[in-house]
């Protein structure tokens, strides 16, 4: 009941941010000066033709011409109908272009998330459950190492390495390997293996302290004494508060990796995915591609934060919804 | 509910024997101060059905001597030596996955913070669910379910099976005391351990507890170990008292023995800060030896009016039995010395009479 009204109130909270972001990003562009127009001009001057008129017919040709309003409501059409433009670059819709995109992107982050979520939660309970250990020292260590070492530059070291001097892995991507195949697996392991070492670090961190301070919990006494065996004790009592706070740290994570790291990745690897065709718009001035991707990212990350929102207050029965 | 402890042929049949035997325990913490000896050598039995108390100030090791029992006591960093019989096996030989099917299932506990006690994470319902299924393994969810709404309810919880799947944060702290009880004895146990039961409730609900574990324990039959600091639960509950202090054991006694006579010097003083009797309005002077280094002869000389030369010499007093099961470890009761210095003004002669109310079971 309370739980309802309160994933309807966040949902709808998550549609206004991106609604207010969609806003700011067209009076940006409404406001920056439009390449095509320049281009138009740049050519008519070329071929010695009339620039003010060629840039006058340019503008109508788009309806720059049309009063600020009905093209901020012609582009919010645009965005809510998944019209978003055609790529001059690339030649195809932009939403043709985000979705290759998104396939090869796909590829690698979804066995990474996946990843993380399992290794990085269970190697930092473990670390807690032998704090002060090599064990414990050796898991910290990693952590902070994958946390500290640029994902990118992890990249190249390894592709050196792994790629040149020992040949154990493809040094470029292949696009024509099946998806489901072992030679994918073995041309996305060391993208996938620097992406998890980047993200697990904090992921190990924060589920060893909070798991830490559960493990001394007196409930755990409490489980102790009712023959709880220390296993079964670890996994209920230990794991379930621990996912509470992790759950933020989880997604918040993931974003931060999956919008800015994954590019460098990508383009490090040569895996055509979203950060890929983001870089390659950026450079060869592709607006609405450029346009279209960050409106991908931002609704990706506002997605992640609502999930995370109603990741939380289900894990955690204390958190009432009822007042929100 | 034992076929998987081995039976010790020696005293297994022993119907003498009492429901817990404890000779000599020893618990000891490794510290990076040194060893820290939290409980010295404290002897004590229980008896099936009977409620012992262990009373003595905070840091004296009452809870550290229950929990070493059934090893709640985590080892390493603590140690645990002596001898533990229950119910004619002995525990400090067993396993920890042996002593893990005694535990929650014939001796259980409840500890003092029930606001803490409880995993905030999970139903009350499936925690008391979780106490019954990991000592049996056949039964079913719905016959598990039933064993459970039906304790909530014994303990005093209304809509015992709506409530069945309300968080421990939507409990009062009374309530969750019961549930905490319902929890410890969903299994019924023969010793239930109950460590500062009613320090962390106000005091009406207080005496509901103490009235409710007293009623439980004649249905259930069990044994009540009782740790407190408070001489006024003790008064409520007890059959017998233990008075330890700093690790050792000062005196013991009937109720009536330690209320009406008491004999050691602290167990005096310690009921003189009853409210309404004596006039120790603040508390005994001095403070708890340091438990790494603990003084020569008995551990309360320091803080003892009537200490001598002798008291702080050698080791503890060797308890010396006054009448029946009374007995105290003070110097002024072993021979050469005159007992009356120490020995209580008796309450007829001096027309004071004790404050404290006796139930009477």
């Amino acid at each position: 009941m309370g739980l309802t009204r309160y994933v309807i109130a966040r949902a709808g909270w998550a549609a206004f941010v991106s609604f207010t972001i969609v806003t700011i990003t067209f009076l940006l562009l409404a406001f920056a000066p439009n390449p095509s127009v320049s281009e138009a001009a740049t050519q008519a001057a070329l071929q010695g033709g009339d620039p003010a008129q060629a840039v006058e017919q340019e503008r109508q040709l788009r309806g720059l011409d049309q009063p600020l309003h009905v093209r901020y409501l012609d582009f919010l059409e645009g965005v809510y109908t998944l019209d978003w433009g055609w790529s001059q670059n690339r030649q195809q819709p932009v939403t043709a272009a985000l979705w290759e995109g998104i396939y090869y992107t796909a590829q690698y982050s979804i066995p990474w998330t996946v990843l993380t979520l399992l290794i990085g939660p269970i190697v930092g309970v473990y670390s807690a459950a032998n704090m002060y250990s090599w064990r414990d020292h050796l898991a910290t260590g990693f952590a902070f190492f994958g946390w500290a070492i640029p994902n990118f530059f992890f990249g190249i070291v390894l592709l050196v390495i792994f790629g040149v001097y020992l040949q154990w892995f493809p040094i470029q991507y292949s696009t024509s390997v099946p998806v489901f195949s072992l030679a994918n697996v073995h041309q996305l392991f060391l993208p996938v293996f620097v992406l998890v070492t980047g993200s697990i670090g904090s992921v190990m961190r924060v589920s060893r302290n909070e798991s830490a301070e559960f493990q001394n919990a007196e409930f755990m006494k409490t489980a102790k004494a009712k023959g709880v065996s220390v296993y079964r004790a670890y996994a209920y009592h230990v794991m379930r508060p621990t996912m509470v706070p992790l759950s933020t740290t989880i997604v918040s994570q993931l974003l931060v990796i999956f919008l800015g790291s994954s590019l460098l990745v990508e383009i490090v690897f040569g895996i055509p995915g979203l950060g890929r065709i983001t870089f390659d718009a950026l450079i060869n001035q592709d607006t609405n591609l450029v346009l279209g991707s960050t409106l991908l990212f931002t609704f990706i990350a506002v997605v992640g934060n609502l999930i995370e929102d109603l990741v939380f207050t289900v894990l955690d029965p204390r958190i009432s919804y009822d007042d929100r | 509910m034992t076929e998987s402890i081995p039976t010790d042929s020696a005293q297994a049949e022993d119907s003498t024997e009492p429901l817990l035997t404890v000779e000599g325990l020893r618990t000891k913490f490794a510290t990076d101060a040194g060893s820290l000896v939290a409980v010295d050598g404290v002897d004590f039995t229980v008896e099936k059905g009977e409620t012992v108390c262990i009373v003595g100030e905070s840091g004296s090791g009452k809870t550290v001597a229950t929990e070493s029992i059934t090893g709640l006591i985590d080892q390493p960093p603590g140690m645990i030596e002596g001898k533990i019989r229950f119910n004619g096996h002995s525990l400090t030989s067993m396993t920890e996955s042996e002593l893990r099917s005694v535990r929650g299932n014939e001796i259980t506990h409840i500890f003092q913070n029930p606001q803490e006690a409880m995993n905030h994470c999970y139903t009350v319902g499936w925690q008391i669910v979780e106490a019954i299924k990991i000592h049996d393994e056949d039964v079913t969810d719905a016959e598990a379910k039933a064993r459970a709404v039906d304790m909530l309810d014994r303990v005093g919880i209304d809509n015992a099976s709506s409530r069945f799947t309300d968080y421990p944060h939507e409990f009062s702290g009374g309530q969750k005391q019961r549930i905490m009880i319902a929890m410890a004895l969903v299994t019924d146990p023969d010793l239930l351990i109950a460590d500062e039961p009613t320090t962390a409730l106000d005091v009406t609900v207080q005496g509901q507890i103490l009235q409710l574990l007293n009623d439980l324990q004649d249905e259930f039959e069990m044994g009540i170990l009782l740790v407190t600091h408070d001489l006024g639960v003790v008064a409520q509950i007890a059959d017998r008292i233990v008075v330890m202090y700093a690790g050792k054991v000062m005196e013991r006694g009937s109720v009536f023995d330690i209320f009406d006579t008491p004999s050691h010097p602290y167990t005096q003083q310690l009921l003189d800060c009853l409210p309404g009797r004596g006039s120790a309005v603040g508390g005994i002077p001095g403070k708890l030896p340091d438990p790494t280094n603990h003084p020569d002869g008995c551990r309360f000389a320091p803080r003892c009016a009537h200490a001598v030369d002798a008291c702080k010499t050698g080791s503890q007093p060797e308890e010396i039995t006054i009448e029946g099961d009374h007995s105290v470890s003070c110097v002024y009761y072993t021979a050469g010395y005159d007992r009356s210095v120490v020995e209580p003004p008796s309450s007829e002669s001096t027309g004071k009479k004790t404050e404290v109310e006796y139930s009477d079971d």
